[in-house]
């Protein structure tokens, strides 16, 4: 490695020091904000415009549907198509919300269903439509208007919306709120009227997908539109996964899809280059500015100070009680001594009184006294007094070692002939006890023959060290690298054993086999033939072996694993400790060759992506719950441009699409070259998923990589690209083309449910 | 929950609750007789099978293949590859045994004969004539660029793949932190990229 690069690594490791605290930003999410009176002027308003130019003008998009009346310049409602609806037991009551009203409540929170197919601009669940709309109408001050809604509708809805989605949708609107018309039409066409558009391609990237329509001469070329399934719900959905994925060894907070919808608002924009952006992205250099920190909410845990006068008091406390309980025990202990002298006193008169007596009544006193003979009796006192010595000398405060010390052999040296039963008895106990204590005292011979040979090495190395530096050191070198491919190995085979098919699991299978087989096999067969059950398995030490490698992958988890952990720790221990000899001694060993260096957080990349520029606490509580996002920001947004390649949505991105369009499609409709490029001067952007910063600029440098040189391509953003949809509709609403395209109940009741007159701005009937 | 403080916040909570209840509120706006149809929700996959459904009996109708709907029925025998119409025979006749592809060969056809032959006598402002669009024929065709190759844990350029787990990575030290992944996890992650196995 270059010595500009360790230097790098060793900066960076006390860089981050040096840079600001970092800027963490809360977590958002929907919430209620408040309750919203019905608002009856409008309708007034209404009833006093011209006659058939008011009507209430809903944009029904999947995010948000927006309604308010065509006369004013802005929707008076914009409300999530959401509802919840439950029955309180305890009040005895259903309650329903529609809109933000569904998040004042907890359990309302826990009932909301949405009115589209997650994902799709396709209602699929008309309940919730038609609460929506219920709310919508009382906001919008028609409750009170007896036998219906009496204002032309004017509704947006999906570019080839399903027959049967338009056909449900009118007959609740026809039956349900007895609408006099409708008419239908398309969200992003209406923002480009509003835009002023006449001849150019509309990108409407939105909540639930993204189109591109060819407009020629106002009117929509929708035979040549194109969907992208993607839109800012997928793209939330999309940075909830991520994390998820970034943080899957588990993250304390609760992610929810509407707060990845606000971080992806906030925090992601469309990258101009992104391949060159995202292959620097994770460098060290200004990475703290590149990420972006979101805190989630935690409780810190509070470790009380306590005060130096309070922990003399619990000293106190804890030693009083110690006195107490050791009062007790005394207490106890004295109880039963005398209890026990009480005994010996009694067995002592029992040994008194059967002296002089016949067989037969020193059968009855032990009898009565519940001893079996003389002989036990005997040993019944013997113990008691020994046992009473013991707690009296305890009671003293106790030096009974000196009874151990030394213990009695005397009769091991006397032959068995010369000894009676009980003799012979005694021998072989005080034969026990000397071989215990021979063993006990090698043991501690061992030990300290063991701690010479330890201190005598230490000192030889030291001996080395000091004549033979070079050659020392070269030792050392070569038994830490030697450690380091031990760690390797052991690494492997580790990683070898969880795959079935590896030449170590399989040697593993053997093993096991031919251990649970009493049948001869392999070379224990020859041996069976030659003669007897001569299995000399266990002859040699190294043999139980075979059950530790068996054992190791068996469960590397839990009955081995001091075993297994144990030899871990020792080798990275031995490492560790070559290498701290190998700092102090060697010139050219520098800390960062060291195994610790080398898993130091500040060369990782993974903690870098994980945790940032910045170290990382595990048991701070605040750090725990931060999320980190930095290849997401670009990464998310770029789906629209790659679907394949970032996301697995097997679609074009929408430059391909545009490039087709413009260069395929209307060219083959019979649209001469310059014709096109009418087209191309007006590339209209709408929709809330194109908010992102550089949205234009990479479209742009997409299709002038696509398109002739010198072609005239000219881009420009909705002034508003999330309200204008409305606002063109509303504008649209009281022209003589929409009120041509109205559909009456009366048609509607005669031509069918799918009824629907073709217009410029909406669907066909198909 | 004894202290008054609690209480008056639920009070406080539970009278928002009442003020914002739309179940209560008598709408006068509403059909009081109105019935939805009990199965009216359904999603889009129901929707189009429905749909699709519908249409081939439709076809399967021999009245409903005249000429001024399907202008270009004979068409299909026009066609010299075999294979784009495998039902050319039924289709012409009343009984199809295979509707559905039978229909969709149609269309195909019928989409790619319309486009050669409509397009030089058409105007451009004549769209009229131009298919229909639909909600499943408006959706863009796969990419034909080539495939950029991600990490998929990172999302940093990728020019390894792992070949046990079929995740893509960056560099060693992702590869190891693959390798350590639980069990399941790694699917996860390809999951994310749309290149998990799907057992059916």
């Amino acid at each position: 490695m270059a010595p500009s690069a360790i230097e790098e690594t060793v900066n960076r490791r006390e860089a981050w020091k040096h840079l600001p605290p970092p800027t963490v930003y809360p977590v958002k999410e929907a919430k209620f904000d408040k309750y919203l009176p019905p608002q009856l002027d409008g309708r007034e308003r209404a009833l006093a415009q011209p006659d058939g130019q008011a009507a209430i003008v809903i944009d029904n998009g999947s995010s948000t549907v927006r309604a308010g009346w065509s006369f004013e310049d802005k929707p008076r409602l914009a409300i999530p198509p959401i509802m919840s609806k439950y029955r309180d037991r305890k009040a005895g009551k259903t309650f329903s919300f529609a809109g933000q009203d569904c998040y004042a409540d907890t359990t309302a929170r826990g009932h909301i269903r949405n009115a589209f197919e997650a994902g799709s601009g396709i209602v699929s669940s008309w309940d919730v439509v038609e609460h929506v709309l219920d709310h919508v109408f009382i906001k919008l001050g028609m409750n009170g208007v007896e036998g219906g809604i009496d204002m032309p509708i004017v509704m947006t809805e999906a570019v080839a919306n399903l027959p049967y989605s338009r056909k449900t949708m009118s007959e609740m609107l026809f039956e349900c709120y007895n609408a006099p018309s409708i008419v239908y039409g398309i969200d992003s066409l209406f923002s480009y009227r509003h835009n002023r558009g006449k001849t150019g391609l509309v990108v409407s990237s939105s909540y639930s997908a993204t189109h591109l329509i060819p407009v020629y001469d106002s009117k929509a070329l929708l035979s040549q539109a194109i969907r992208l399934n993607w839109g800012g719900w997928h793209a939330a959905e999309y940075l909830q996964k991520l994390i998820r994925l970034k943080y899957y060894t588990g993250f304390p907070g609760k992610l929810n899809s509407s707060q990845a919808e606000n971080m992806v608002r906030d925090f992601c924009y469309v990258s101009v280059d992104y391949d060159q952006e995202v292959a620097r992205f994770m460098d060290w250099t200004g990475l703290e500015d590149r990420e972006r920190i979101i805190q989630y909410p935690y409780t810190e845990e509070v470790i009380v100070q306590k005060t130096e006068e309070e922990l003399a008091r619990i000293a106190e406390r804890k030693k009083e009680s110690g006195r107490r309980l050791q009062e007790q025990a005394a207490k106890m202990r004295l109880e039963r001594l005398m209890k026990k002298e009480q005994e010996l006193e009694y067995y002592k008169d029992v040994q008194r009184r059967i002296v002089d007596q016949n067989k037969k009544e020193t059968k009855r006193l032990l009898d009565e006294a519940e001893v079996k003979d003389e002989a036990g009796l005997e040993r019944m006192i013997r113990e008691l007094e020994k046992s009473i010595k013991k707690a009296r000398t305890k009671d003293l405060g106790g030096e009974q070692e000196e009874e151990q010390a030394a213990p009695d052999f005397s009769l091991l040296d006397v032959p068995d002939d010369q000894l009676d039963e009980a003799g012979i008895k005694q021998k072989r106990q005080q034969r026990l006890l000397k071989s215990n204590h021979d063993a006990r005292a090698r043991a501690k011979a061992e030990k300290e023959a063991e701690k010479a040979r330890v201190a005598e090495e230490a000192r030889l190395d030291e001996e080395r060290r000091v004549n033979d530096l070079e050659g020392w050191l070269e030792e050392k070198r070569q038994a830490r690298l030697a450690k380091l491919a031990q760690i390797k190995d052991r690494d492997r085979l580790k990683a070898d054993l969880g795959n079935r098919k590896s030449l170590a699991s399989q040697i593993r299978m053997k093993n096991i086999a031919n251990l649970a087989s009493d049948g001869p096999s392999g070379t224990g067969s020859r041996k069976r033939r030659r003669g007897g059950d001569d299995d000399d398995f266990g002859a040699d030490d190294a043999d139980w072996g075979v059950y530790r490698s068996v054992a190791m992958g068996a469960n590397k988890g839990d009955s081995d694993d001091e075993d297994g952990e144990g030899g871990e720790e020792d080798l990275e221990a031995a490492v560790r400790a070559l290498e701290t000899d190998l700092l102090e001694y060697d010139q050219t060993f520098e800390y960062d060759q060291t195994l610790d260096a080398q898993k130091d957080w500040s060369k990782s990349l993974l903690h870098a992506f994980r945790y940032g520029p910045r170290p990382f606490d595990p048991a701070s509580p605040a750090e725990t719950h931060r999320l980190h996002l930095n290849v997401e920001r670009i990464r998310v947004p770029e789906v629209l441009f790659q679907p394949t390649a970032i996301a697995g949505v097997d679609q074009a991105g929408i430059v391909e699409i545009a490039g087709d369009i413009l260069t395929q499609r209307l060219p083959a409709l019979g649209f001469a070259a310059g014709a096109t490029d009418d087209f191309l001067r007006d590339v209209f952007l709408t929709g809330g998923n194109v908010l992102f910063e550089g949205f234009d600029e990479r479209l742009r440098r997409g299709l002038t990589a696509l398109l002739p040189a010198g072609a005239p391509l000219s881009l420009r953003r909705a002034d508003d690209a999330v309200l204008d949809a409305w606002r063109g509709a509303a504008g649209w609403a009281g022209t003589e083309e929409a009120r041509k395209a109205r559909v009456s109940r009366e048609e509607w009741l005669e031509k069918g449910g799918e009824y629907l007159k073709e217009h410029d701005l909406g669907n066909a009937f198909a | 929950m004894s202290n008054p403080e609690a209480l008056a916040a639920q009070a406080a909570h539970q009278e928002l609750i009442e003020q914002l209840d739309i179940h209560s509120i008598h709408k006068s706006f509403r059909n009081p007789h109105w019935r939805p149809n009990q199965r009216r929700n359904k999603n889009i996959k129901a929707i189009l099978g429905d749909a699709s459904r519908k249409e081939a009996s439709v076809i399967a109708t021999p009245q409903d293949n005249s000429g001024a709907v399907t202008p270009l029925q004979d068409n299909d025998g026009l066609s010299t590859s075999g294979a784009s119409t495998p039902a050319a025979p039924s289709s012409s006749g009343s009984t199809s045994l295979q509707p559905n592809l039978a229909q969709a060969s149609r269309s195909l056809s019928k989409l790619v004969l319309e486009k050669t032959l409509s397009a030089p006598t058409r105007p451009p402002n004549g769209v009229s004539s131009a298919p229909t669009a639909t909600y499943t024929n408006i959706e863009s065709a796969p990419s034909l660029a080539p495939l950029k190759h991600y990490c998929d844990v990172t999302g940093l350029p990728a020019p390894y793949m792992d070949p046990k787990t079929r995740i893509r990575y960056h560099n060693r030290e992702v590869f190891a932190m693959i390798r350590t992944l639980p069990q399941g996890v790694g699917e996860q992650f390809l999951e994310a990229r749309g290149a998990h196995t799907v057992l059916k």
